[in-house]
């Protein structure tokens, strides 16, 4: 099989005379992902990870994967010497790898008459490598698109950049304009003073520790109320299983994600986004939400109910696809619901009996089905819950 | 093809058991549509009744991989082994997700976690074969059989070796 281009591995050092530099790079790679290290952080046991890829293991197993001791995401903690190692040997990667593997072929050129060229593709012109262009080799994984020297153009990669608490140097856009830290208008910065009366009606007693508008409501659905400048928000963990299916799905469409499916998925789906974001706080220029949300999309697609293949939800996708038809679905276990929903009655029927003379007994569900029938769809829920 | 975590993950697994295997074994996908279904064939190991013998398995990674461990089954005939269910499936710790521990016997330091492989899963396979644990057999048979009448095991299990090289 054929490396795809955009993947680096460690094994390229082998065939040149640098092999020693394959354990290097092993070492700067997260052993979870096999990737470079993505804004990397360390746990209380001093392993360190992938921001993201230690949140999801810590969310299906609460373990460290390389001691297995007991952590919490809340003590992670960045790891910024990591990463500025990551950086620094990502920009240097393509040009010594390219130099070594020059080096390479000259010695073997020299040693036969017939210059052959190995497997191994390379560069065809070594002019175009005078120029350190990172794009030239691998920079597309995730671990590589961000970082390298983001102080060069982190404005004209994303605009919208949202400063972490431990960044001290100020956010200065290129076009000298400053932003509005409460509604973000772009203005000069002398404007801004006078500009801010305007606000002073709307002040909310808790400033939300929002972010740019880019990142959109968090929990705060006030569009108006966003600060640049301050950290995003990190998402708290939530314990699904004291969280009511309803509940839940609205928290999913509060937080802008998709609130479809069964509760385990609408769970599942929360852990990933609430990793992706908290992952995103991690890091020193983070992503949009709109680029998490695309990362949520192909976790739907791969891992979530979109998923084809081995996946747990894939024995009923056809009740999560979302082309599910509702109304079909609800017509098809009408009958079903109504059976679960007579039960449902019939156990609070039988709770209340002692209590309420007028409550009707267990003993007469039809009548007890036909009193309440005008509630049903309203509480459908509700009533299926207390039947569980 | 190679997109998600888990096949960027596979694909290193891949590159770095292709640059570096291990003695008596090699591994990778069947097809590089599918990095999720990989075959392996593990070298019998030296002085045991399993010398000589070359043995195919496949494995199957789920996608939340490396979170959850892969499968993996014997294919063609199988093994006479304590540890192998009749049908193939490998049944030995390092595949078992850490959570659950169906066999109560097992510490959590030898089961899966994700910074484990594909590589030292089929070392692992390759001591199991060496050493069978007989504490919570998948193939009672064979346990049985290896505890009490080994000479008898290990004459079966030769004879399945040249079975299984068509001799």
């Amino acid at each position: 099989m054929d490396a795809p281009s955009d993947i680096s591995d460690p094994t390229q050092w082998l065939e040149t005379p640098l092999s020693l530099l394959a354990p290097l790079e092993s070492a700067l790679r997260c052993q979870v992902c096999k990737e470079f290290f993505d804004n990397p952080v360390i746990t209380s046991c001093c392993h360190t990870f992938c921001s993201l890829c230690i949140r999801r293991c810590l969310s299906a197993d609460g373990k460290c994967p390389a001691c297995r001791a007991q952590d919490q995401e809340l003590k992670l903690r960045r790891n910024w010497a990591v990463q500025e190692l990551v950086d620094a040997f990502q920009t240097a990667r393509p040009r010594v790898l390219e130099f070594s593997m020059e080096t390479a072929r000259q010695a073997q050129a020299e040693n036969r008459e017939e210059p052959v060229h190995k497997k191994r593709k390379v560069a065809p012109a070594e002019e175009h490598i005078q120029v350190p262009e990172p794009s030239s080799e691998g920079r597309r994984t995730r671990s590589q698109r961000h970082h390298p020297q983001p102080e060069e153009h982190p404005a004209i990669e994303n605009p919208q950049i949202i400063e972490d608490s431990q960044d001290e140097e100020e956010y200065i856009p290129e076009d000298g304009l400053v932003a509005c830290p409460i509604c973000n208008r772009k203005m000069k910065e002398e404007a801004v003073f006078s500009h801010l009366n305007i606000h002073q009606g709307d002040e909310s007693p808790k400033k939300p520790q929002s972010t740019s508008s880019s990142f959109g409501p968090l929990r705060a659905p006030q569009k108006s109320l966003v600060f640049s400048g301050k950290p995003p928000e990190r998402i708290p963990a939530i314990n699904y299983s004291i969280l009511k299916e309803n509940a839940l799905r609205k928290k999913l469409s509060d937080l802008g994600i998709p609130n479809w499916g069964p509760k385990q998925l609408l769970h599942k789906r929360h852990t990933e986004w609430m990793n992706l974001w908290n992952a995103n706080c991690d890091s020193k220029i983070p992503k949009s939400k709109r680029e998490l949300l695309q990362e949520l999309d192909i976790w739907e697609r791969t891992q979530g109910g979109l998923a084809t293949g081995p996946s747990p939800f894939v024995s009923s996708t056809n009740v999560m696809r979302k082309d599910f038809d509702a109304k079909e679905w609800s017509s098809s276990h009408d009958d079903d619901f109504r059976r679960l929903i007579a039960n449902a009655r019939k156990k609070v029927g039988a709770k209340m009996a002692p209590a309420t003379e007028t409550a009707p007994t267990p003993s007469e569900p039809p009548a007890n089905g036909s009193l309440v029938e005008p509630n049903i769809d309203a509480d459908a829920d509700h009533v299926i819950d207390l039947s569980g | 093809m190679v997109s998600t975590v888990a096949q960027k993950r596979l694909f290193h697994e891949y590159k770095n058991l292709s640059t570096n295997p291990p003695e008596g074994i090699t591994a990778g996908p069947v097809s590089e549509d599918d990095m999720f279904y990989w075959e392996a064939l593990i070298q019998g190991p030296e002085e045991t009744p399993f010398e000589g013998g070359v043995f195919a398995a496949e494995l199957k990674f789920p996608r939340d991989y490396p979170l959850s461990p892969p499968t993996m089954k014997f294919i063609g005939g199988g093994i006479w082994h304590p540890n192998v269910y009749p049908n193939g499936t490998v049944c030995i710790s390092i595949l078992h997700p850490p959570g659950d521990d169906p066999n109560h016997y097992e510490h959590a330091s030898e089961r899966w976690s994700p910074i484990q492989s594909v590589e030292k899963i089929l070392i692992s396979v390759m001591s199991m074969l060496a050493e069978p644990n007989d504490e919570s057999p998948a193939n009672v048979e064979a346990a049985k059989m290896w505890r009490e009448r080994r000479q008898e095991y290990e004459a079966k299990v030769r004879d399945e070796v040249k079975k299984g090289l068509g001799l």
